[in-house]
């Protein structure tokens, strides 16, 4: 086990450093350059000096894979470097905004969990019938609905039948719960519904391939409740590819979020990203997706490190 | 090889593709998958409202009426209208031709791009198709929505862009789906047999390997149309896609539409019932067509 979890931590170097690549250079396949594409986003009269100038302050007058090592460096250290935009510390800025995103991620994965599985597995009993149909097309709508749509439907609601609107300001979880849930139970509710019909049509199929195996078939020859099949035989069985699709979809929440925190106005990483997208901000955007990507592959191999815990059929050498 | 295949094996392998009309087909299609068929229509009538837009739209959508605005949904507006007085029925049957029209091109071209590099990768094999699979996998390991709003940052916005920037991120997912049924198709007596007549890589590729990964390349376009609409939506919605005035639904929903929720919430409801309603149409569609063609990927 320890050697399995040595290699894997080594094997996500490279793909690290390839992602690294990926991203730097994906930057910079810009017609002409960063900093004269910003400032023509401005549509702003810049002169040739202040260019220069602010080419220099950013580095970009080095030599190409000069620039890179001087990033690579910085992010090993956990240094992404200063935004073009506002000049301010980059990693300072994903700190402060890491907790909401984060919090608004497990909530959505906690309400797709409690939605997911008893709907998936109750489709999959009742196949064909018009339970499973219902489940199966509430899952494909899931699918259809935009988050944020469904995130200003939820708005629409509260304030007509309600006329009250979730608050406005971000209040941390530990100075007051009520106020913190209050706020971003909604952009979780919305994110969490779709999140739950992709991981509802894998319970669904999972549970079905499960229970035609021998096994359940044993089981229900000697009688046994029908609860305690499910529980121990089937559920327990089909829950492997349900947990690497749910932990998939977690590390893709990130983005999910998005376009979901702009309608509900959370200050998180998804508005950080669009803010930096509108603003041509390159080093802000880079340290983003690169934040991103490295979020999915430590997911992955949480995934794998899981599967060898939970299922003994999968051996590590 | 294909000689010292015993011949029944080679008729079997020929009784697999039948030769089926097309008419065949959509009947068998209708009657087997009516959900399916019903995503098709559904899918039908929104390239309808895209094409026939001019026709069918009872006013201009980029019209301004200010003695009109956000009038409630009547017979003179049959969805209300906007904070400008533009007529949302209107719009939404112009923001179908934007939809299809991202949705289409981002399809066709995303899939079969993606599906030449598939193939190619399969064909050559061994360290082409290594590093090719590898630069790959590093684009799968982003959302969808995050590479291609850094495909917008160094694009920009507009119809074009938008097309390109939400392309790019399906194509490796295609390359990936086409590459694993072009590996077995590799191994097939007639591409030994093209090799054997010498033709050159490309003409096998392209003439004797491609058509026959028809089956998933469908199931991806499908796929993808569904995609591409949402995440052409997702981009208007941010400001980050289709440009004002240009009538899309994304747009629509963007600003007023949250803004004045509870006074025209018209304004909210509408644009994205036809996001969704399309959306879902293509992934109905698209499951049925996947059922059909390939019983093998029904579970994923």
């Amino acid at each position: 086990m320890t050697s399995f979890v040595v290699k894997r931590l080594l094997l996500m170097i490279p793909t690290l450093i390839s992602v690294a690549v990926l991203v730097f250079f994906l930057m910079r396949i810009v017609p002409g350059d960063i900093v004269a594409l910003r400032f023509q986003g401005e549509s702003s009269f810049a002169s040739k000096e202040s260019l220069a100038i602010e080419r220099q302050r950013l580095g970009l007058d080095q030599p190409i894979w000069k620039q890179f090592l001087v990033w690579g460096g910085g992010l090993l250290r956990g240094d992404f470097g200063t935004s073009m935009w506002t000049g301010a510390p980059i990693t300072e800025e994903l700190r402060l905004r890491f907790a909401l995103s984060l919090q608004v991620a497990v909530m959505s994965t906690i309400i797709a969990v409690l939605i997911a599985i008893p709907l998936g597995v109750l489709a999959a009993l009742r196949q064909d019938t018009w339970v499973d149909y219902a489940v199966r097309i509430a899952s494909i709508a899931g699918l259809a609905t935009p988050s944020f749509w469904l995130g200003i439907l939820f708005i629409l609601f509260l304030l007509v039948v309600f006329h009250w609107l979730p608050p406005m300001v971000y209040t941390p979880f530990w100075v007051s719960p009520v106020q913190n849930l209050a706020q971003l139970i909604w952009p979780a509710l919305a994110v969490g519904y779709r999140y739950s019909a992709v991981a509802t049509r894998m319970t669904r199929s999972a549970m079905l391939e499960v229970l035609r195996e021998d096994y359940i078939r044993t089981a229900r020859a000697k009688g046994l409740w029908q609860q305690l099949i499910l529980s121990r035989h089937a559920l327990k069985n089909a829950m492997l590819p349900v947990l690497t699709i749910i932990a998939l979809e977690f590390a893709f929440l990130l983005g999910g979020l998005v376009v979901t925190e702009q309608v509900f106005n959370l200050n998180g990483l998804g508005q950080l990203f669009v803010d930096a997208v509108a603003h041509r901000d390159y080093t802000l955007i880079q340290a983003l997706v690169m934040l991103v990507a490295f979020v999915f592959i430590m997911v992955n191999f949480f995934v794998d490190l899981a599967y060898a815990l939970i299922d003994p059929r999968i051996r590590y050498r | 090889m294909a000689l010292d295949r015993p011949l029944e094996d080679v008729v079997a392998l020929a009784d697999l593709t039948p030769e089926r009309s097309v008419k065949d087909g959509v009947v068998d299609f209708v009657r087997h998958r009516p959900l399916g068929a019903i995503g098709a229509a559904v899918v039908l009538l929104n390239i309808l409202a895209g094409v026939f837009a001019g026709v069918l739209a009872p006013y201009d959508p980029v019209a301004t009426d200010y003695a009109a605005m956000l009038s409630r949904p009547s017979l003179a507006h049959w969805l209300g209208t906007d904070a400008f007085g533009r007529d949302v029925l209107s719009r939404i049957l112009y923001g179908a031709r934007t939809a299809m029209l991202v949705g289409f091109a981002v399809a066709l071209v995303g899939a079969t791009v993606g599906a030449v590099i598939g193939v190619t990768s399969a064909y050559f094999g061994g360290r082409i198709d290594l590093a090719i699979q590898r630069v790959m996998d590093i684009f799968l390991s982003f959302p969808l929505i995050i590479l291609a709003l850094a495909m917008v940052s160094i694009l920009g916005t507009g119809l074009v862009n938008v097309i390109v920037a939400i392309m790019i991120p399906l194509i490796p997912r295609a390359s990936l789906v086409t590459r694993s049924s072009a590996l077995a198709i590799r191994e097939m007596p007639y591409v030994d047999a093209a090799r054997a007549a010498g033709y050159r890589h490309r003409r096998i590729i392209l003439r004797h390997m491609l058509p026959n990964v028809m089956a998933p390349y469908l199931i991806m376009l499908t796929a993808f149309l569904g995609q591409a609409i949402l995440l052409e939506a997702s981009l208007s919605f941010l400001g980050l896609g289709v440009a004002e005035p240009t009538p899309a639904w994304g747009l629509m929903l963007r600003g007023a539409a949250v803004q004045f929720a509870e006074t025209a919430p018209w304004m909210a409801v509408f644009p994205g019932l036809a996001i969704s309603l399309a959306v879902f149409a293509f992934n109905l569609f698209g499951d049925s067509l996947r059922d059909a063609l390939d019983p093998r990927l029904r579970t994923q």
